[in-house]
């Protein structure tokens, strides 16, 4: 009975924390859209001393980091999540699991100095840029830090297909590869997807890391596809600027509106995502 | 119901809460001051000396910028405010009646740029020419007489008080918009470690963090420029220049008050000036 009174107590307690954290960016960013209706959002000038709220170079630019970082991340992770599952003897899988584990763990902050002191000059040397500060930068830094998420959980989605399934492959006698791509991928996509959607999730909330090495300026990327520019993301623009707004003011309405972008922008991730898990 | 290794843990985890949780019971008084990172080597050195003499007050000094002071000021989260700029009107206004803002030290703002652009031979610009690089218009080094080589520009957050200083000064207006932007830092620390590393980049610095990689340029025309000295500042012929202030809220407690008092002293004045900055005298 108390059992049951406490799953469901703290059922319910998580699920609203979800409605307050909502119900609080809308409250707190209402009287910027009172004042300026919803346009700012395709506004593509940010100077809070003239009440300019633009928020398409943040936007394009947590886009584009996400992006990047996706790019990079997946294709590595979900390959080293194979290797991991399939091929490489149980000692050496534990070490590696063990060192994405380890990786996982690392601060954020700790990524963000290893990309200013390393990340950079290297990039600034090899492509010969002004600036190491660049959404190629953050992209790379992200991909680093949404690794490990990545590759555990799909490699956890890939030894949990069944032994029997395999077993049925080998009998058919079709090979290795044919196995991988018509068996074990199939069946561990729903995983991997998984994966992907809470990496997306961390790539667009870390804040720390990206507000060292993307530049944090609020300028669309010109022409908007180069990354090799510096630029802003949403979350960089809330780190370093929200300590001087103060409370209640325009300025602090607009950095939480950035907030909720973000959170919708999760929220409808997600709900496009669970959408497809039905549908299939 | 606790298993034994449970009871252990809570055990351990209270002893834990304890030991962390103690010192913060045994001192009576902390002093909070924030803000400006051009006067943190200030505040960070005083209050380490002033420790000496009174052991159970405890001070802790963080940066922020100077915005960030007057914000948490007005919330009230901090004792001490550290802002490297006067107060702008609407500031004023809201504070002026309840905070005092006492100067502390003075400093100039130093137009920095990297080893080689020095070396290279631009060594002074006129105010005209540092504004066109920021509105845009001069995006090379040879159109001053430097390397052919893109200028890094180097703008920092609207908030931070040498921001203003500067902005005011070259752009005519503390709040003006800075087109010929390339990126963005926040702290002194941040902006010096761009300028030192690259071989391309212009920005404002505080005076006190000049050093071999990070040069400043003499600002003005011809033979009238002049370069951030401790001593063109004192003149008050050097333009780019501030107070560096504190804000103290009225009716703030002894405590506090003795504190201020010391960093005005002979002695607080005497760490103004080892740190590199110049007396209030």
């Amino acid at each position: 009975m108390i059992l049951r009174w406490w799953l469901s107590t703290s059922a319910l307690l998580s699920s609203l924390t979800i409605v307050l954290v909502f119900g609080f960016l809308l409250q707190s960013s209402w009287p910027l859209i009172q004042q300026q209706g919803i346009t700012f959002i395709i506004g593509d000038e940010w100077y809070p001393f003239e009440s300019l709220y633009g928020m398409l170079p943040a936007l394009v630019g947590t886009v584009w980091a996400v992006a990047l970082a996706l790019l990079i991340a997946l294709p590595c992770g979900v390959a080293a999540a194979i290797l991991c599952a399939e091929l490489l003897p149980a000692q050496l899988r534990g070490a590696m699991r063990f060192s994405m584990e380890l990786m996982a763990g690392v601060p954020s902050v700790v990524y963000g100095l290893l990309g200013m002191w390393v990340l950079l000059p290297l990039l600034e040397s090899q492509l010969d840029l002004l600036t190491g500060r660049t959404l190629l930068a953050a992209g790379l830094l992200l991909a680093l830090m949404i690794l490990p998420t990545i590759m555990v959980l799909s490699e956890d989605a890939i030894r949990a297909v069944s032994q029997s399934q395999r077993e049925a492959a080998k009998n058919l006698g079709i090979g290795w590869d044919a196995m991988l791509w018509r068996v074990l991928l199939p069946q561990a996509w729903p995983g991997i997807r998984v994966a992907t959607l809470l990496a997306t999730g961390r790539a667009m909330g870390e804040t720390v890391a990206v507000m060292l090495v993307v530049g944090s300026i609020d300028r669309i990327p010109d022409p908007f596809y180069n990354f090799l520019q510096p630029a802003q993301t949403l979350t960089s623009r809330i780190g370093r600027e929200m300590a001087e707004a103060s409370i209640g003011s325009l300025h602090w309405a607009a950095l939480l509106f950035c907030g909720l972008l973000l959170a919708i922008i999760a929220i409808g991730l997600s709900l496009l995502i669970q959408r497809k898990v039905v549908a299939a | 119901m606790f298993h034994r290794c449970n009871m252990g843990f809570w055990a351990g985890f209270l002893l834990l809460g304890v030991v962390l949780a103690g010192p913060f019971y045994a001192v009576a008084t902390t002093i909070k001051i924030a803000g400006s990172t051009t006067l943190l080597p200030i505040l960070s050195e005083a209050a380490k000396q002033y420790r000496i003499t009174h052991p159970d007050l405890r001070l802790t000094v963080s940066g922020g910028g100077s915005g960030m002071a007057v914000a948490n000021i007005e919330r009230g989260t901090i004792d001490i405010g550290m802002a490297s700029r006067p107060l702008s009107a609407g500031e004023a206004e809201r504070l002026g009646s309840s905070t005092d803002v006492i100067p502390v030290a003075r400093d100039a703002v130093a137009i920095a740029v990297s080893k080689a652009v020095y070396e290279s031979g631009v060594t002074q610009l006129s105010l005209a020419q540092i504004a066109a690089i920021y509105r845009g218009e001069i995006r090379n080094w040879r159109e001053l007489g430097g390397l052919d080589a893109t200028i890094l520009v180097i703008d920092k957050e609207a908030s931070r008080g040498t921001r203003h200083v500067f902005a005011s000064v070259v752009l005519g207006n503390s709040r003006a918009r800075a087109p010929g932007a390339t990126i963005i830092t926040g702290s002194n620390n941040e902006e010096q470690s761009v300028i030192s590393r690259s071989d391309q980049a212009i920005g404002m610095l505080s005076n006190a963090w000049l050093n071999d990689r990070v040069r400043a340029i003499a600002v003005g025309e011809g033979d009238a420029a002049l370069l951030p000295t401790l001593e063109n500042v004192a003149l008050g012929r050097y333009v780019i220049k501030r107070d560096l202030n504190i804000l103290v809220p009225k009716g703030s407690g002894v405590e506090v008050k003795e504190f201020v008092d010391f960093l005005r002293s002979d002695q607080g004045q005497a760490i103004v000036e080892m740190v590199g900055f110049h007396s209030v005298r």
